[in-house]
């Protein structure tokens, strides 16, 4: 806590007079007042030194300046426009709304063309066996594996096919070769 | 307020503050303009005096007037942008802590600077030299509160309303931290007898029973 001083209300007001605009009316009775009392005369007194020796001091400074432009400023706000009414800006928005869906829409376009046909017919018979297809595709070298190739590739449009599991072994069958009736409900004996 | 037109043509601009935040507002970069202009020293001078750092009171300059510029919708001065451009100089003065390792010159080197072109015999030149710079190290050793008090009061010519408006207390504050830093100064300076200041005698209590006594009890503010 701090100490309280005994002192006369009127000295704040007497070190305050340059600094403080008083009117014409509380200087005089100021003035009055310090006349009879010892403690504001000289606060008074010694606040005016004071204040001049401050002035004197600061006046220098008062004359320094800047040569900042106030392009710093626009540069540091960006380019921001200072108005805030929304229809002022619904133009630009509108333009920029069409500027963006050109854009979206070249580019659908452009990606949409480099796609290939075949490519994209590949992609709905890729569930067929690759064995298959490597099959079909070049004939093998030797005889037994030529005439399976020939077997696979040939069209199949007999009502019956023969029992792979008997095909000729070493130039004759091994057996009679079975037929298999493609009927629904027929079983391989 | 009236314009500076000396070295300023944008300073010119007759309007008051009202008016040219209006026009800024709708977009007058002119009206901006004379408003950076109007303040752009005033608020250099006063973060030099905070921070003392010329290159950061051009930073505080800029980025005032770049809040302004962003808030001016919101502006709404009566009279003066003053009050309000000066307190948010404040504000970014003091967050702008100083660096560690930065040599930071006192004002009474700033003044130096500014007192070079100073007419007059070298003895006198040299006399007032010495004078300010005691006065500007006197100023240096008060606490923050109160130098800023005196700052804006004498360097920057505000009076004690426009000071409570930028420090944000009730004017009673700004006269008590103004006479506490007065008194403080005067105790300080009082070594000096060149600048014919007396140093402060003790009250005597048969002074204080002297003819038509006005004693009361006062609130005596020393932070």
């Amino acid at each position: 806590m701090r100490l309280f001083s005994r002192s006369c209300e009127f000295r704040q007001a007497a070190y305050l007079v340059s600094a403080d605009r008083l009117n014409a009316g509380e200087r005089i009775a100021l003035e009055a007042h310090a006349a009879s009392c010892v403690q504001c005369a000289d606060a008074l007194r010694n606040g005016r030194s004071v204040d001049a020796a401050l002035r004197g001091a600061f006046s220098p400074l008062r004359e320094r300046r800047t040569m900042i432009a106030p392009g710093r400023v626009r540069l540091a706000v960006g380019p921001r426009s200072p108005s805030t009414n929304p229809w002022l800006r619904a133009p630009r928005f509108f333009g920029r709304l069409a500027e963006v869906s050109v854009m979206i829409g070249v580019t659908l376009f452009a990606v949409g063309a480099t796609l290939d046909p075949s490519a994209r017919q590949s992609t709905s018979t890729a569930t067929h066996s690759v064995v298959q297809g490597n099959l079909r595709g070049q004939p093998p070298v030797g005889d037994i594996d030529y005439l399976r190739w020939i077997r696979l590739n040939k069209p199949d449009d007999s009502p019956a096919v023969s029992d792979q599991t008997r095909l000729p072994m070493g130039g004759r069958f091994d057996g009679d070769p079975v037929e298999i009736q493609k009927a629904p409900g027929a079983v391989p004996r | 307020m009236k314009p500076d037109t000396r070295r300023d043509p944008a300073a010119g601009d007759g309007r008051t503050d009202h008016e040219l935040v209006y026009a800024a507002r709708d977009g007058d970069t002119i009206a901006f303009d004379a408003l950076f202009y109007r303040y752009r020293d005033g608020i250099f001078r006063l973060g030099l005096a905070i921070t003392k750092d010329p290159s950061a009171a051009e930073e505080i300059v800029v980025d005032t007037f770049a809040r302004a510029h962003r808030a001016l919708a919101r502006l709404e001065p009566d009279d003066s942008l003053r009050p309000w451009l000066y307190r948010v100089a404040v504000n970014l003065s003091y967050n702008r802590r100083p660096r560690k390792g930065v040599v930071l010159s006192s004002l009474d080197e700033a003044a130096d600077v500014a007192f070079e072109n100073d007419e007059g015999s070298p003895s006198h030149v040299a006399e007032q030299a010495e004078l300010r710079r005691l006065v500007l190290g006197a100023v240096d050793e008060l606490g923050p509160k109160h130098r800023l008090v005196v700052v804006l009061h004498y360097m920057n010519g505000l009076n004690l309303t426009e000071i409570a408006e930028v420090v944000d207390c009730p004017v009673g504050t700004v006269k008590s931290r103004l006479h506490y830093a007065l008194r403080r100064l005067r105790t300080h300076l009082a070594a000096h007898p060149e600048l014919g200041i007396e140093p402060s005698r003790p009250i005597i209590a048969n002074q204080l029973r002297a003819p038509k006594p006005i004693t009361a009890s006062v609130p005596f503010e020393g932070e």
